[in-house]
């Protein structure tokens, strides 16, 4: 469809109307597609332009030309933006109540997503809220330093969404800023932000009543949080993560909310199953329960009131507790329509669990058992007899689960797309069977030492779609295993091969065809040099995590050709490469959309070396990982400037020991 | 012999607080309305086995009267001199003023001793009836007083140099006016203890609880000047006031060794007759207060320190004015200070102007007015230049576990500083005493004021050692 359609029939495209043209673009999903639409035809540009709606900007330097060039853009993604600061915001954004612009040039964005731009401050968010005058949604999880005054900044939108997760500054006033600016929220996401209390919560409780989705975890706050929250008439959402003030009585008082529809109590050691209990009683439309690491176990009080909800209850998640072949089977009994349910780290959970549990259950869709430590093949055989539509199977550290197990799911369950058998002890025979689901998109097979490339031939010749394949220490895996997987899995985006070490640039020459890679870990892979880098620079150019710790092989001409081709890089980790200087500081210099480089024990690496270097990158540099030694050795200046970008330095002090 | 002495002992306490303490010695006569009447006193049955601890010694008596003879004589030889070198030549003025304070002393010693004596004496009196027929021995202190009183206007004169160590001459004059009526009136008074004593056995239960029916309890009520008086304990010997008995009992030490006792050092306990006593009550002289008996909503006042606290702060000129708004104005300087230590920090402010103390009251408040929001501290200089208020918060985070660890040593070392200064008792150096803690008190607020974030980053610093200077050189004193 993509390449042809465009310069075929260039001329007949011409004449269309734009309308039409963007209907048909709207039928292209894959943006590398729509891309070569864009190219080859300028009606098809044009179309693209007036109808695109989101727009993900990767540097400052293409802002202002993006928000010229979508002027129907609604959303738009800052989170990846290199360098981004208030100066460069602002002068990308149109100035209100100028005399060039005329108020309907103003910026139709409803969202904005700004997470982890660190450089972003009160001043590019004022800017920002007085540009999209409809500006519904913000997010700005994770940049640490914003505070109240970013709060106060943003309020003034009249935001319906906020996500302000980590923004460690923010206090009870930001909070009560963007309580009384925003009365029509309906989304809010505080988590982390260890400032706020119980003030703070009671006061947005009163002033937003339509809060559908609050979520305070990780919060220091008490049962009187629960207490205000409660008033809330339209709450369907609350999640509570590692709330340690929180217990019983508090989930008591939030039963007086009955509109809630997911509850996420995990990590709240203080809950117990009368706590939780009580907040089920009078719930009708409860459809997702997290219970995870909170309770010790689940006892009758709960498992009797589950019935109430039964019907509508989908998701149920007990990690981490003490459950019975008997819970389980009243979970079955009652919660026939779960779709999900998740029983990782559970001590107790046996064949005969879960064959009572998916006896009722047959809509389950994912089921995570890591770690449990007693299923064998037989649970496997019950999950594939009764649960035709399983997508997601998590069978991490099942170490009795073998070939016979995965050949009833694999000729059964042919939805399957994600299958986690990591740690599993599995051979190449039960990949022959997993081959047969050509839906797979996510397989992981990290620790299984005994596959070898036979395995790696069978999945690729039938597993087409897979977009993540993890063979972290599959060490019998060498070159051909990955030419296998290169010629049948093009799709893949995501590939570890950490300590697969028989592998050599020629393997990396096959992972080189892997256009769509953007996530390859590399991790002590001694055998690879610059020849292999530079071969993945080359053929991966959408790469943007890579990870070549203890790779000692490689050196600087691999940073050179990473520098080169790897526009889109951006985290990297080159600790203990064996590079110098020179092909760090071209590296820092050139790659524009690097923001996070770990860097430890670069031993041929001078201090004038990491200086210049950092230097060439400053204004890029969101996190970086250094040897502590340097802390004091590198100019203050630069640290000051640095931390001015917002840039986060951590210093780690471990002895430089060779392992390979 | 162990009761009566507990007896003497608390009769003093009572002398010292009425004569010493007060311009008027009996705060109760003015109320004496409100005592049950007199009911025939069982006296003429067996007053000695009635109340034993009234007892008196005759040989102890014997003792303090030679005592106080021979103190008469001693300061009689003294003043002698002065007078006879005073007369020769003027030029030994310096002399002069070495030997008035002994002289001072002497008398003020003398004076406590024969009001000891005649406190003791006096129930034996009223038993004695004394009123009536004054018997040869009364008559013999009689004959003592004559002299002693002789002497007062020579100490009043040479008291009047030093009058902030000494008791105001009106408190001798007070003493010695009030010395007939006023051991008849001690007399009546205890007679009262005595009948009341009878009375709350049948129902004290009722005395108990705030909203005391009038008449429960017994009303008494100070005059401004008592109220308003520096001190309230003073030394038997000396004459130097105290604000509190305990310090008192610590300056009696270096008196003699019979104060060093772990008798004498002790807290007095509440005597047995106290305890019977009918629960008392203060008025506020103020005529027209809500705590002024004549009020019609009257509710008195509970303790001492109630009369006094009330009567500055509703009667008294403010007079202490807060050092950081300049607009607070207290009293009490206990107040002032309270005040200082919020005044200033932690305002949490609204967008509407409104300041509050408290971040609750604050949201409180935002809650219910539409609109209001907390508003934001005054931006900091610190996004024009980022650098530079990097370094500089990285500074403040480390001085502030520095600024805390010398705080803790200075409490640890003024604390020392009192062991010290209980220990230098000995040697009865009051000056030492008063200072040093001062001093210590000083150190204590130190810290605080530099904690409440004046810009004066480098005299914060400072404070400690400047403290550490003077706390050394009050110590040299």
């Amino acid at each position: 469809m993509s390449h042809d359609s465009g310069s075929s029939a260039g001329a007949g495209v011409e004449s269309l109307s734009l309308d039409l043209l963007a209907h048909a673009l709207a039928g292209v999903r894959d943006p590398r597609d729509r891309k070569s639409c864009r190219l080859a035809s300028r009606a098809f540009a044009r179309a693209e332009a007036a109808s695109r709606r989101a727009a993900r900007v990767l540097r400052r330097e293409a802002l202002p030309r993006a928000l010229r060039a979508f002027p129907a853009l609604s959303s738009l993604d800052l989170s990846a933006c290199a360098g981004l600061d208030d100066a460069s915001l602002a002068a990308a954004l149109p100035v209100p109540g100028s005399s060039a612009e005329p108020p309907g040039l103003l910026l139709p964005v409803r969202r904005v997503l700004l997470a982890r731009a660190s450089g972003v401050g009160w001043r590019g968010l004022e800017a920002l809220v007085a540009a999209c005058p409809r500006l519904e949604a913000v997010d700005l999880s994770h940049c640490v330093a914003a505070g109240d005054r970013e709060m106060a900044a943003l309020a003034a939108a009249g935001l319906r969404e906020l996500v302000m997760d980590k923004c460690l500054g923010v206090t009870d006033v930001g909070l009560a800023k963007v309580a009384v600016g925003c009365p029509g929220l309906q989304r809010l996401s505080v988590k982390w932000c260890r400032e706020i209390s119980d003030i703070g919560v009671k006061l947005l409780a009163k002033k937003c009543p339509e809060l559908r989705s609050v979520d305070i975890s990780y919060l220091k706050v008490t049962n009187e949080s629960l207490r205000s929250l409660s008033t809330l008439e339209k709450l369907e959402d609350i999640a509570m993560v590692s709330c340690l003030f929180i217990d019983d009585d508090g989930l008591q008082m939030l039963s007086m909310c009955n509109s809630l529809q997911s509850i996420d109590v995990s990590r709240c050691h203080h809950v117990s199953s009368l706590g939780l209990a009580s907040l089920i009683d009078g719930q009708r439309f409860l459809r997702k329960i997290n219970a995870a690491h909170s309770l010790h176990e689940i006892e009758t009080c709960v498992l009797s009131k589950l019935s109430t909800i039964g019907e509508t209850l989908t998701v149920l998640r007990l990690d981490g507790l003490e459950i019975f072949a008997s819970n389980l089977q009243a979970i079955g009994s009652t919660c026939k329509n779960l779709v999900e349910i998740g029983l990782s780290k559970c001590n107790g959970v046996t064949d005969d669990g879960i064959v009572s549990l998916v006896a009722h259950c047959c809509d389950l869709r994912t089921i995570d058992v890591t770690c449990c430590h007693l299923l064998t093949n037989d649970a496997l055989a019950a999950i594939a007899e009764n649960c035709r539509k399983i997508e997601c199977l998590r069978l991490e550290s099942c170490p009795f689960i073998s070939e016979k197990g995965l050949e009833p799911i694999a000729t059964l369950c042919s939805h399957l797309k994600e299958i986690d058998l990591t740690d599993c002890r599995i051979n190449d025979a039960a990949l022959q069977h997993l081959a047969s689901c050509s839906e797979l998109l996510i397989l992981k097979l990290g620790l299984c030492s005994s596959i070898s490339d036979e395995g790696l031939v069978y999945i690729s010749s039938n597993c087409g779609k897979l977009v993540e394949l993890d063979l972290y220490r599959c060490s019998a895996i060498t070159d051909d295993g990955l030419a296998a997987v290169a010629s049948g899995c093009k799709k893949i985006r995501m590939l570890n091969l950490c300590y697969c070490t028989q592998i050599t640039d020629a393997g990396l020459k096959h992972v080189s065809a892997l256009e769509e890679l953007t996530n390859l870990e590399l991790r002590c892979l001694v055998r690879i040099t610059g020849i292999g880098i530079t071969s993945i620079a080359i053929g991966c150019t959408s790469l943007i995590e890579l990870d070549l710790k203890r790779c000692y092989s490689v050196d600087d001409a691999g940073l050179w050709a990473l520098s080169r081709y790897s526009q889109n890089l951006r985290q990297l980790t080159i600790s203990y490469c064996q590079v110098t200087g020179l092909g760090l500081g071209h590296l820092l210099g050139s790659l524009r959309c690097l923001q996070d480089v770990k860097m430890v024990h670069l031993s041929w690496v001078s201090i004038e070396g990491f200086e210049m270097a950092l230097r060439a990158s400053c204004g890029r540099l969101k996190k970086l990982k250094l040897l502590g030694g340097l802390r004091s050795v590198l100019s203050t200046e630069l640290l000051q400037m640095l931390q001015a970008c917002g840039c986060r330095v951590r210093w780690v002090d471990k002895p430089l020991v060779y392992k390979g | 012999m162990d009761l009566s002495q507990n007896h003497i002992h608390n009769q003093f306490a009572a002398n010292l607080y009425y004569q010493f303490g007060s311009d008027n010695p009996f705060p109760s006569m003015g109320t004496q309305q409100q005592f049950p009447p007199f009911t025939s006193p069982p006296f003429d049955a067996s007053p000695s086995t009635n109340i034993p601890h009234m007892d008196w010694n005759p040989a102890t008596m014997l003792d303090n009267l030679t005592f106080i003879e021979e103190k008469i004589r001693q300061v009689k030889d003294v003043i002698r001199t002065m007078v006879d070198s005073g007369g020769q030549l003027s030029c030994h003025q310096g002399e002069l003023a070495q030997k008035q304070p002994v002289v001072n002393a002497d008398l003020t010693c003398l004076i406590v001793q024969l009001i000891s004596t005649a406190g003791s004496l006096l129930p034996s009196l009223k038993n004695s009836s004394f009123l009536s027929h004054p018997a040869a021995g009364h008559m013999d202190m009689a004959n003592h007083v004559g002299p002693s009183s002789g002497l007062v206007p020579n100490a009043m004169t040479v008291s009047e140099e030093n009058k902030e160590d000494m008791c105001s001459p009106e408190d001798y004059e007070e003493l010695f006016k009030g010395w007939t009526d006023g051991a008849i009136e001690e007399g009546i008074e205890i007679d009262n203890v005595l009948v009341e004593e009878q009375d709350m056995k049948d129902g004290d239960e009722g005395i108990d609880g705030e909203n005391l029916p009038p008449g429960s309890y017994e009303l008494l009520q100070l005059e401004k000047d008592e109220i308003l008086a520096p001190h309230t304990h003073f030394c038997s010997i000396c004459g130097k006031g105290f604000k509190r008995d305990a310090n008192l009992r610590m300056h009696m030490r270096g008196h003699g060794d019979e104060y060093k006792s772990p008798a004498a050092l002790a807290k007095p306990p509440r005597d047995a007759s106290a305890e019977h006593e009918l629960v008392k009550r203060y008025s506020c002289p103020s005529v027209g207060c809500k705590r002024n008996k004549l009020h019609k909503n009257f509710q008195p006042l509970k303790t001492i320190l109630c009369v006094k606290n009330h009567y500055k702060r509703s009667h008294c000129e403010k007079s202490y004015t807060c050092s950081r708004c300049h607009t607070k104005k207290f009293s009490i300087m206990a107040d002032l200070k309270t005040h200082e230590k919020h005044c200033g920090r932690d305002k949490w402010l609204c967008s509407c102007g409104t300041s509050f103390s408290r971040k609750d009251k604050l949201f409180a408040h935002v809650a219910l007015f539409q609109g209001h929001t907390p508003a934001l501290p005054p931006e900091e200089p610190k996004t024009c230049s980022d650098q530079s208020s990097h370094a500089g918060s990285h500074q403040e985070s480390t001085k502030v576990p520095n600024s805390m660890g010398s705080s803790f040593m200075w409490g640890a070392s003024s604390g020392d500083n009192n062991a010290l200064d209980i220990k230098g008792f000995d040697g009865c150096n009051d000056d030492f005493l008063s200072t040093a803690n001062f001093g210590s008190f000083n150190l204590s607020f130190g810290p605080a004021d530099g904690f409440t974030g004046e810009p004066s980053g480098g005299s914060f610093s400072m404070l400690p050692s400047e403290h550490f200077q003077s706390a050394q050189k009050k110590g040299q004193n």
